[in-house]
């Protein structure tokens, strides 16, 4: 903003500074870490204040507001929980030296800043000792896309894309199930109708069709190439079984059927056909019918999912009788007999013995527990059981009108689309646990993604979930649906998804296909599970010494040869991906991911500006605030010359830019060794690369590697950032002033932890966000004007 | 309501030869809300408003005509494409959306930009809690009329709501992707796939299938309705206001489900067929979806139309013009001949989408002319130059005649800082919706 602008919006520069500055987010680099003791605590008028006076004020107090930031504005204590982000984003600039810039004659010695430090974090704990607990309030969350989806195959075992038509669902805090950002328009609604209607005919179907069969003509089966007449086939010496394979989809009870006939049965001893599934007979059967008076053997046995081998044997040949042969026409295999649905079959098992009104009343009664998460009210009983009984009348008294009706209704109802958690006294005003049904779906939602289960749902309806909170954690991460953490929580976090429309230039990157795309987002996938399923540091997250390739991938990263050693190992299946350890330091850790080095580029060149914004927002949690409005144009006389990092530097000459691109070039360019589609390079167009650098802290790298090992010490940093995405994420909300009690918290017992990653999701469970909701009372406590919004 | 004579459709199809079917046509059917005499005579086809919008700003330099009045054959180059067309559009040059600036909210240009466009209000600053724009002109439009057609109005564009993270320095994605507010509140999510949108208008299945589908579904909203009940008045103001939108979309369904009862039936026009899903190339993505605009203006299922062309900071590349760099990127051109000769080829691409839409407008016969000219369709952006993001000056095309309401072929050039919702307003105006303000209007557009 230039002067006179400034000057002109003067009136604004107070809702500026804290609107602005709130959002940032910068995080205290020594966050915990400043010295214990300092004698006793200092207040902010006594240490804060000189240490603003002397080294702030002159260019962010009163006269002079640069970057939009008065600190005069905001100087008493009791606004230090409220702007509390602001404040950790001044200590993060101290600390870190980006202020006062050096250009300052005078600066502030170690002691000041440890004592500015103190001071702070004394204040900040002492404002927040006396806060009430105020857990926040989550808003209603619409299901979004995914959990749609999750739930309705949980719910129904269909296996559908249902939500495949519905509207995009919008992003706030950088996820996706955020409560306040879903919106429901009424194309969502048509869309759920549309969807509810499909569900209930795909889940409960009215008239059960006939069990599927697979018929093989004589002339169809294995071995081929032989000859054949009139639709039969000779069993022969040289062909001593014919059979064919079949892959069946699911396991049941299937009908193997064959007809067959005898040439001069009665010549010799009677022909004994043996019928075979895989190497088990099941089957011998004596063939007396002359070929084309076939008769049919058959035989019911149940089968597994899988593929199989029939085949039909004639055991007792005896090459002596002349003119006898056994003759096969036809193979059939019929089945699964059982053709209900699995939720059929599901709800077959419920109450089969009761009668018809009470096992009506039952089915209702466990249909809305599932599709609403919580046993239903009596009203709501009565309400959906005239549903069910009208279809159950319609489809002439069987309970699958019924139920197809009861699906068709509760999937649009409200509290099946959003997760509404209904206050027991929504008049009290202290704050109140949530009920361990809310808490289950909090639990499943977080996790998977998806509804509760029915050991959730068991566990909640004994009300233990609370004292089984941490086995129940550790039961969830363990199977396989918390991939969903992965794909939602993970892919989001990291902000890969724009990997999947992004177009590198074809012409500069002829090595990018569809193939390579994919490999990219599974490596990132892989080593993410990796980390939660092995309950690995978070730490390694920055830098690990494994990674997960297939040969395609391993190829981009010229590591084939290691990765799948010639003739070594076992053979691989096209596109698998292997382990591999990476001794060699070139990468390690999600920053030398190809998924995300691309997705931080521009289509023709690296960005080192994004891949910096990344490192800092995505890693460090400290985004960097957004650039000034109206930046001034570049001077056009002095045209920008050299290499990208000497244009880069150019750039950065111009105050106003200078402070942020410091640290953002300087990380990003560290990463300058990998292009823009994430292979590794000594030089670009311009020459050989440079990637070493300095941080606004004082420490240099020599490149990428160096730089991993700087950003993996900087634990505090990685831990508040996961953390507080974590949080938002598993909330559905955003964080606010409040919720710093409960991430401090959630960071202590990280920490002690050796920041495994099950503690930091077992301390996010137990923290008072997630298992507490806002009454009446803590809202009124904070003043009106800084009412967080979305509460009551 | 009294019953109207009833004309057979084949009567009217032989009546005006090539003509398509009319389904607005007074005699048709009960549609008779915008001739009942409030309207000018001379008006025999219903007036629609349609909305595009492309994101970025502008190359001005290659949009903006050299003088006024009159669009000469010498056009800029981004609007060369429009040459045929040039007397049915204008450039209106001056135009401010001032709410799109900071206004001590600080960076977010692209977020405001959309949203503030047809809004011309201040959009809240919050990447989640709290969503606020304001309502949408188009959806003024469509709270008025929207009871006259099957749908009130079609939200349409070429890229999906949701992109990754807070979209624009602290702005929701849904400021930037969404150009239509049906309330201050509750954003309207478009439509990409145009097989979807072709659903929507035409339905699926036979009339029969349709009214048994529309009836159950009315009892199933019924029921619902209960469960809202429920929970209505038992709920935190934010669940409120989640539930509220739950129900006033259960209502709209209602709504059309009863007037779909007594509309006449939605005719696909011959030579159209149902799309089968979103075509790989963006142009002919682009192309179909503007087919559809011109579908359903056509059989007036509805008479409202916005059409996102891209989202706002689309960092979308065009490789098959010739552009490999994000268009985003690009557009901070720092005053590089190169990079602005590249977006002026972006700018230039859209116009010719543009010109396509026009053209099928022009070849739809309606009445006493064409579609186009019973339309008004604005064009532009909510920034001006994509480098300084600036929301003066900005790019506006309004196209078409709006029923003879219009004087389209001229380049006008209006005072400073005169407000883009003037625009609208004036727009409203010849919807025969009488509004005294909308956003940040000050008053009437003269010379449009």
């Amino acid at each position: 903003m230039n002067k006179a602008a400034a000057e002109q919006s003067g009136t604004l520069i107070l809702k500026a500074s804290i609107s602005r500055w709130k959002r940032w987010g910068w995080s205290a680099l020594l966050l915990g870490l400043a010295p214990a003791c300092l004698g006793a605590a200092n207040g902010f008028q006594e240490s804060a204040l000189p240490f603003l006076e002397k080294h702030c004020y002159e260019c962010h107090g009163g006269k002079k507001t640069k970057a939009d930031l008065d600190l005069k504005q905001i100087r008493d204590d009791g606004r230090l929980l409220q702007d509390l982000k602001l404040w950790r984003g001044v200590l993060h600039q101290v600390n870190t030296g980006e202020m006062p810039p050096t250009k300052q004659p005078v600066q502030p010695t170690p002691e000041e800043i440890t004592r500015f430090n103190q001071a702070l974090e004394d204040s900040i704990a002492a404002a927040e000792a006396k806060l009430p607990l105020d857990p926040g309030r989550v808003t209603a969350r619409r299901l979004n896309r995914t959990e749609y989806n999750n739930t309705v195959h949980d719910l129904l075992d269909v296996d559908f894309n249902a939500s495949e038509n519905f509207p995009a669902d919008d992003v706030g805090y950088g996820f996706d199930n955020i409560g306040d950002v879903l919106s429901l328009s009424p194309v969502h609604l048509e869309r759920y109708l549309d969807a509810a209607e499909g569900l209930a005919e795909r889940a409960v179907v009215l008239k059960l069709p006939k069990p599927p069969e697979r018929t093989t003509y004589s002339i169809f089966l294995e071995p081929g190439g032989y000859g054949s007449e009139d639709g039969t086939r000779p069993v022969t010496n040289a062909v001593p079984e014919l059979f064919v394979r079949h892959t069946l989809k699911d396991s049941g009870l299937y009908r193997f059927r064959v007809r067959a006939g005898a040439s001069n049965a009665a010549a010799g001893e009677p022909v004994r056909m043996t019928l075979r599934v895989g190497d088990r007979e099941v089957l011998t059967a004596i063939v007396t019918n002359a070929p084309k008076k076939w008769e049919a053997f058959e035989l019911e046995l149940e089968l597994p999912a899988g593929e199989h081998r029939f085949s039909a044997l004639w055991t007792n040949r005896d090459t002596n009788v002349v003119g006898q042969t056994l003759y096969i026409n036809e193979f059939k295999v019929v089945g699964p007999k059982d053709t209900r649905t699995p939720f059929m079959k599901r709800v077959d098992a419920i109450a089969p013995e009761a009668g018809d009104e009470q096992r009506a009343e039952d089915l209702v009664q466990w249909f809305l527990t599932r599709a609403f998460r919580r046993p239903p009210t009596p009203e709501e009983r009565a309400r959906y059981g005239k549903v069910f009984a009208a279809g159950r009348a319609a489809a002439e008294g069987k309970w699958e009108g019924g139920m197809q009706e009861l699906v068709r209704s509760a999937l649009v109802s409200p509290k099946f689309l959003f997760r509404v958690e209904l206050d027991s006294q929504p008049q009290a005003v202290a704050p109140q646990a949530i009920d361990d049904y809310q808490l289950a779906s909090r639990l499943s939602y977080f996790l998977w993604s998806t509804m509760p289960d029915e050991e959730l749902l068991d566990v909640a309806s004994k009300q233990q979930l609370g004292t089984q909170l941490e086995a129940q954690v550790q039961r969830l991460l363990r199977d396989p649906k918390s991939s969903a953490l992965v794909e939602n929580f993970g892919m989001q976090w990291l902000q890969i998804q724009r990997l999947a429309t992004f177009q590198p230039d074809s012409q500069l990157f002829p090595a990018f296909d569809e193939g390579l795309r994919r490999a990219m987002l599974r490596e990132t996938e892989l080593f993410l599970t990796e980390i939660i399923r092995d309950d690995r540091s978070l730490l390694d997250l920055v830098d690990a010494d494994f990674t997960y390739v297939n040969r395609p991938l391993a190829r981009h990263y010229g590591i084939e040869s290691a990765a799948f050693p010639e003739g070594g190992g076992k053979r691989r299946k096209h596109g698998e991906f292997v382990r591999v350890s990476l001794p060699d330091r070139q990468r390690g850790g999600l920053l030398t991911h190809a998924s995300i080095l691309t997705a931080t580029s521009n289509p023709t060149r690296t960005s080192p500006v994004k891949r910096g914004k990344w490192v800092l927002e995505q890693i460090l949690g400290t985004p960097p605030p957004p650039a000034p409005p109206n930046v001034p144009q570049l001077d056009a006389q002095k045209e920008l010359t050299g290499t990208l990092r000497q244009r880069m530097e150019q750039h950065r000459s111009n105050p106003a830019c200078a402070n942020c691109h410091r640290q953002m070039d300087a990380l990003g360019f560290a990463f300058e060794n990998f292009d823009a589609i994430g292979r590794f390079r000594e030089r670009d167009a311009d020459g050989m690369i440079d990637p070493a650098g300095t941080l606004p802290d004082g420490r240099s790298f020599q490149g990428s590697a160096d730089l991993r090992l700087i950003l993996r010490d900087k634990k505090d940093l990685v831990a508040r950032n996961m953390a507080e995405k974590l949080l938002t994420y598993s909330l559905g909300r955003g964080l606010e002033y409040y919720d710093e009690r409960a991430l401090r918290k959630i960071l202590a017992e990280v920490a002690r932890s050796e920041y495994r990653f099950s503690s930091l999701v077992i301390s996010i469970v137990q923290s008072d966000p997630f298992r507490w909701r806002r009454g009446l009372g803590a809202a009124a406590a904070v003043p009106a004007a800084d009412r967080p919004k979305g509460g009551s | 309501m009294s019953k109207p004579i009833t004309l057979s459709r084949r009567t009217l199809l032989r009546g005006i030869g090539t003509t398509l079917a009319l389904p607005w046509l007074d005699a048709m059917g009960p549609l008779t809300g915008w001739a009942d005499g409030a309207t000018p005579v001379a008006q025999a086809a219903p007036n629609r408003m349609a909305f595009l919008y492309v994101p970025n700003g502008i190359n001005m330099a290659d949009w903006k005509p050299s003088a006024e009045g009159p669009l000469s054959a010498e056009l800029p180059s981004i609007l060369q494409p429009l040459a045929a067309h040039r007397g049915d559009f204008s450039i209106l040059t001056g135009l401010t959306a001032d709410k799109a600036r900071a206004n001590g909210d600080g960076g977010g240009d692209h977020a405001r930009a959309l949203s503030a466009f047809l809004t011309g209000t201040q959009p809240r600053k919050t990447d989640g809690a709290d969503i606020r724009a304001g309502i949408s002109v188009d959806q003024v439009a469509a709270a008025r009329l929207g009871d006259r057609t099957r749908l009130a109005s079609l939200e349409i564009g070429s890229e999906a709501g949701s992109m990754a993270g807070n979209c624009d320095s602290g702005y929701s994605c849904v400021y930037s992707s969404t150009m239509a507010w049906r309330s201050a509140t509750q954003p309207l999510p478009k439509e990409v796939n145009p097989k979807l949108v072709f659903e929507r208008l035409f339905g699926s299945g036979s009339r029969e299938e349709r009214m048994r589908r529309d009836a159950r579904r009315a009892s199933v909203l019924d029921l619902v309705k209960n469960d809202f009940a429920d929970l209505n008045g038992n709920l935190g103001r934010g669940d409120q206001r989640k539930l509220d939108e739950y129900f006033s979309a259960v209502r709209d369904l209602e709504l059309r489900i009863e007037r779909a009862a007594h509309l006449p039936e939605p005719v696909v026009p011959a030579g159209a067929a149902a799309p089968v899903g979103v075509p790989e190339s963006y142009e002919e993505h682009l192309r179909l979806m503007a087919d559809l605009m011109v579908l359903a203006f056509q059989t007036d299922s509805t008479r409202v139309c916005t059409f996102v062309l891209a989202n706002e900071g689309s960092g979308k590349p065009y490789p098959f013009i010739g552009v490999s760099e994000g268009h985003h990127d690009l557009s901070h051109h720092g005053d590089n001949a190169d990079k602005k000769a590249k977006i002026a080829k972006i700018n230039r691409f859209h116009a010719t989408q543009l010109a396509y839409l026009l053209e099928r407008m022009k070849s739809v016969k309606e009445g006493d002319g064409t579609l186009l000219d019973h339309t008004m369709l604005a064009y532009g952006s909510g920034n001006s130059d994509g480098n300084a993001h600036n929301h003066d000056d900005l790019p506006i095309l309004l196209a078409g005649r709006g029923c003879g309401t219009l004087n389209p072929g001229h380049h006008t050039v209006y005072s400073k800082e005169t407000p883009l919702n003037n625009l609208w307003l004036s727009l409203l105006n010849r919807m025969d919706i009488s509004v005294q303000h909308l956003g940040d209007s000050t008053g009437e557009l003269k010379n449009i």
